[in-house]
């Protein structure tokens, strides 16, 4: 499942555009972009280490992924959102990123914990009827589970810069 | 209609650079363009008969740069990950239209349904390929600059692949304001220093040395132009913007002693730092 933005939505708890997981590989609206936490400035091609705070922006609306304490329309978990004008909004966008080793391997899997609610982006399978049809809900969870584990797919990544790789080969040491 | 539709669909793909450079997404296109649509095949391309190929969503990246790549430029590695149609055993239905068909229902009696009317295409099945592509940015881009990279963006099953553009973002620098290709800096000096003049070297965006020397009065909010030392530009990077200097002079923070108004202060040298520290040598 690729979580994606649902134009159509509003979500009922909070008003705020409906983040949903969609299972095609080309759906365009499934791309997010990786993002220091807010008001941190990300250098291009760090690579993010396990338990960094990230933001994660949508690339076609410019909005973060977003959660607060509202519930969600079909599972009654947490409400996951899309908020925020050209990839500000607030606080309550930045998640830690939950892996094990030093850095976010691109083939490895990680989970999302919201940095303040600390539930766990997780899909259930839930699946929403018109005019998504078929889209399924994207939720925060307390609970550890293997339905919080995502992997990278598709993207577009930066390579890190020479004078990184010479720093990870010394640690590696 | 047809020639402002190609020029959109071209803007769209290329940015201005593509407009002005005349790129083409295929030849007949061209020439459909030029001859009207006669129904004759250039060199049997079925392609050309349908203007409208669907074609994948475009992906726009902002790629954030510094202020030293925009002076010295840079190549940018990328990998990317994408799903690309690639032929599967079997057949599948494409370009699903619908039609009217006639049929006879007895002597002048007809009627006319609605149908789904498929092609047959070859499979096609979506496959996770990566490929390692280089972004050069060039010295002197601008905020907004456009580099496409056809195709690399979402694919489509019945088309063509969308395109893949980073948008160039210049970052804040902390020592450095860009005003088009002029940079901006400021730099406080001593009150000795303002009064008495001074020298000094300003370490630019390559490493490189402005030096700057003064030996008339410099008054607070004074700014000096160095021709030659501003970011180069795009267009032509022989020819580089200025460098304006704003000079702010720092009054000592506390009230003078009695030794120091004897003079202690005034005819020690300093540098940049200034009399803050006012010690009578």
């Amino acid at each position: 499942v690729r979580p994606g933005l649902s134009a159509v939505l509003p979500s009922a708890g909070s008003g705020q555009q409906s983040v949903t997981g969609v299972s095609a590989a080309d759906d365009g609206n499934s791309y997010w972009r990786v993002r220091g936490r807010t008001a941190a400035v990300c250098e291009r091609g760090r690579p993010v280490r396990c338990g960094q705070q990230i933001r994660l922006t949508h690339l076609g609306t410019g909005r973060n992924l977003h959660s607060h304490r509202f519930a969600s329309p079909l599972s009654g978990n947490q409400e996951v959102s899309a908020f925020g004008e050209a990839g500000e909004g607030d606080y309550l966008d930045d998640w830690t990123v939950v892996c094990s080793g030093t850095y976010w391997a691109r083939d490895g899997e990680v989970r999302f914990q919201h940095a303040s609610t600390e539930v766990f982006l997780s899909v259930t399978g839930e699946q929403y009827g018109r005019p998504i049809h078929g889209q399924k809900e994207v939720h925060g969870m307390a609970a550890s589970s293997q339905n919080n584990y995502w992997k990278v797919m598709e993207g577009i990544f930066m390579q890190p810069s020479e004078v990184f790789k010479a720093e990870q080969y010394h640690a590696e040491l | 209609v047809l020639s402002d539709e190609e020029k959109r669909k071209q803007y769209d793909a290329y940015g201005e650079e593509g407009l002005k450079d005349g790129h083409q997404s295929s030849h007949g296109d061209i020439f459909s363009h030029f001859f009207g649509d006669f129904g004759f095949m250039f060199g049997g391309n079925p392609r050309q008969q349908d203007r409208n190929i669907p074609r994948g969503s475009d992906i726009i990246v902002d790629l954030e740069v510094t202020l030293e790549e925009v002076y010295s430029g840079n190549f940018v590695e990328v990998v990317r990950n994408k799903p690309v149609a690639r032929q599967a055993p079997g057949k599948r239905k494409c370009n699903c239209r619908q039609e009217m068909r006639t049929t006879q229902l007895g002597p002048g009696r007809f009627q006319m349904t609605q149908e789904v009317v498929c092609d047959e295409c070859p499979n096609v099945k979506l496959v996770n390929e990566e490929r390692t592509l280089e972004v050069e940015i060039e010295p002197g881009v601008r905020d907004g600059m456009e580099y496409p990279f056809i195709g690399e963006g979402e694919p489509h099953v019945d088309g063509e692949p969308g395109d893949l553009r980073f948008r160039i973002k210049v970052l804040k620098h902390p020592v450095f304001e860009r005003r088009g290709d002029d940079l901006y800096t400021n730099v406080t000096i001593s009150l000795v220093e303002a009064l008495t003049g001074f020298e000094m070297d300003i370490a630019h965006l390559d490493g490189h040395k402005v030096h700057v020397a003064r030996d008339k009065i410099t008054k607070p909010g004074a700014k000096l132009w160095k021709k030659g030392e501003g970011l180069p530009n795009f267009d032509n990077n022989n020819i580089k913007g200025s460098l304006i200097i704003t000079f702010d002079v720092e009054f000592p923070k506390e009230q003078l002693t009695n030794d120091q108004r004897e003079g202690g202060c005034l005819k020690a040298p300093s540098r940049q730092r200034g009399c803050t520290d006012l010690s009578p040598e």
